[in-house]
């Protein structure tokens, strides 16, 4: 049982490179630029998903700020870029200024238990964009340009690393005393403390990796973007796609976020065509009637039903195969 | 003098509107422990209601505020009924993630509804009071009377009605409540429907004073979201101190530096707030 669990996990790793490295090398095939770009954001969206899962996935601790924490990396990438800081110290600058951000909300609030995180997130939201529109060097509320003209496939290539590298800690945390404590605050925090685990500093932890990846998100976007406008960037919109695409998928597992940014892509392209006004709208509907239907998400669900067609009921795996 | 009266003036009427809000809040948290991440909706809805009874049917918008309490009420224990309730005994995060993606999709709904376009109406109360210098606009006189009203009577609901009674007791120790023979189900249709009711009203007021966007009730919500932290989550009487506490320090900081840095500094405020007393002003520590 174990070992076949093992081997899944490598089966999955394996899986989830050869896939990235694929995606990655797009840009050198030829395909349209329209394909290119709904990988990189089908990779964008998985990204961010499986930032938000580390965190509220595992714990059950809801995050709204995931959109605010990738937009402070896209700041910090494009300020350090245009002070002439090589990219990869760009890049190290805002995955820093994420996490150091992400401790204003942890710190506050990850003492305690239940609610006050997710309250926590939900001010940091709105007053991340506040602040930043008072900064002058961060452009105010005109925003900032890149200065420097990266070549179209450096973006691509590092978001391709962002979700694949994302998505391999997602499958390798439950098997590592980490993760095994992180489920341990999730079935029971109480017990969890009881037994001698430091649910504050794990989840601090926690939220700041989580952050970080985000940042790191967020900086590549930054990347692609180049003109960062604050009402953009810190649009309510970006955290709502990053909690949608994984409880829509299936929270708290590795596969799911990557059903729910692909069939995000998907709704968001058919959208644009019928009614592109629309799209949270449908967002939210969807998100309803998951959680009131299928309330582990759509991967763990389909998991589950393909195990009972082959195997009898009473050897289907209590997690499923997703997890 | 008179500018600080004017001040407080100011920030009564803000504070009224939001008290009502987080009354509404603290209802449903303390009677059915759910945080209603789609109050600020709720708002949105009573403003928009208003605008159109008195923009297309020429209705006065005093005749939309009890309207839209009505509306709201309805609408409230339809949401309750067909969403929330089916949730109830789920872990906590499911419902509370049910709220948000209802209030997610009804914001689009409105948005695509109306754009963002501000709205406003110059029917209803209009000119000026005059108290010894510090002036009042009859509109926002009506806001905080109003506000007043529905706070007052909510209040003596919950104290001296039967029903009150059994809010309160469910709110205390609902195995308890429900073992005596309170009706769980009936109790939470009830206090879901009276807050969603109070939050639409409140859109309607916020519609007389000021314009009506699809995001207004999530600008308001965010503010009464703050109240209910800093009051202590489910305490009415703490939502109410916080809400005028709230109101005044809006009102002073938008004077002396902006808008923006009032709203700053509220956010400021309650993370300090989290870490010194986050059981809130009148909070339980186990709430």
């Amino acid at each position: 049982m174990l070992k076949g669990a093992a081997e899944r996990s490598l089966f999955g790793v394996a899986a989830t490179i050869a896939v990235a490295a694929i995606a990655a090398a797009l840009p050198w095939f030829g395909v349209s630029s329209y394909v290119r770009t709904l990988v990189y954001y089908t990779a964008y969206f998985l990204a961010l998903g499986q930032a938000w899962n580390l965190m509220s996935g595992l714990t059950g601790y809801v995050s709204f700020a995931h959109g605010a924490l990738a937009g402070i990396g896209a700041y910090a990438v494009v300020i350090a870029m245009n002070a002439e800081l090589p990219l990869w110290l760009a890049l190290i600058s805002a995955i820093i200024a994420s996490v150091l951000a992400s401790l204003i909300i942890g710190v506050t609030s990850l003492r305690l238990r239940g609610i006050a995180f997710t309250f926590a997130t939900l001010f940091f939201q709105e007053l991340v964009l506040l602040v930043v529109r008072k900064l002058s060097f961060a452009g105010g509320p005109g925003g900032i340009v890149l200065q420097e003209i990266l070549p179209i496939w450096l973006p691509h290539v590092l978001m391709m690393a962002a979700a694949a590298g994302a998505t391999i800690i997602l499958l390798l945390i439950k098997r590592t005393r980490m993760g095994v404590r992180v489920l341990a605050i999730k079935d029971d925090e109480t017990a969890a403390t009881a037994i001698g685990i430091n649910a504050t500093r794990l989840k601090l932890v926690l939220f700041a990796v989580s952050a970080g990846i985000a940042g790191f998100t967020g900086a590549v976007h930054g990347l692609f973007a180049s003109s960062l406008f604050p009402n953009v960037v810190f649009a309510v919109d970006i955290s709502i796609i990053a909690l949608a695409v994984p409880l829509i998928g299936g929270a708290g597992t590795a596969m799911g976020p990557v059903a729910g940014a692909l069939l995000y892509v998907l709704i968001r392209e058919a959208l644009q065509v019928i009614a592109p006004g629309l799209h949270l709208t449908i967002v939210g509907l969807l998100l309803l009637a998951v959680i009131l239907f299928m309330r582990d998400g759509i991967v763990p669900v389909l998991a589950r039903l393909m195990a009972r067609g082959k195997l009898p009921a009473r050897a289907v795996p209590a997690n499923g195969p997703g997890a | 003098m008179t500018l600080l009266l004017q001040l407080v003036a100011n920030g009564l009427v803000v504070g009224g509107l939001l008290g009502l809000v987080a009354l509404g809040l603290a209802l449903i948290f303390g009677v059915m422990r759910v945080v209603n991440f789609a109050h600020g909706e709720f708002i949105t809805l009573g403003a928009f209601a208003t605008y159109l009874l008195v923009n297309n049917l020429g209705l006065s918008p005093l005749l939309g505020i009890p309207l839209s309490f009505v509306l709201g009420a309805a609408v409230g224990a339809f949401v309750q009924t067909v969403i929330i309730a089916p949730t109830a005994g789920r872990p906590e995060l499911d419902v509370l993630m049910v709220t948000y993606a209802l209030s997610i999709a009804a914001l689009g709904l409105f948005s695509q509804a109306f754009g963002g376009d501000f709205r406003s109406y110059s029917q209803g109360p209009s000119g000026t009071l005059d108290i010894g210098g510090v002036v009042v606009g009859w509109r926002s006189l009506t806001v905080l009377l109003v506000c007043l009203a529905f706070g007052a009577a909510t209040m003596f609901l919950m104290q001296r009605a039967r029903i009150g009674i059994a809010l309160r007791a469910l709110a205390q120790n609902r195995d308890a409540a429900a073992t005596c023979g309170i009706d769980v189900r009936r109790s939470e249709l009830l206090a879901f429907s009276l807050a969603v009711g109070l939050a639409a009203a409140a859109g309607s007021l916020v519609s007389l004073i000021g314009t009506v966007t699809p995001n207004v009730g999530h600008e308001w919500v965010l503010d009464a979201f703050v109240v209910v932290v800093l009051g202590g989550m489910g305490s009415i009487g703490g939502a109410i101190i916080a809400a005028i506490g709230l109101g005044l320090i809006h009102s002073f900081a938008s004077f002396l530096l902006d808008d923006s840095w009032a709203k700053i500094l509220t956010y400021v405020l309650i993370y300090a707030a989290l870490l010194v007393r986050p059981q809130g002003l009148l909070g339980r520590a186990d709430a």
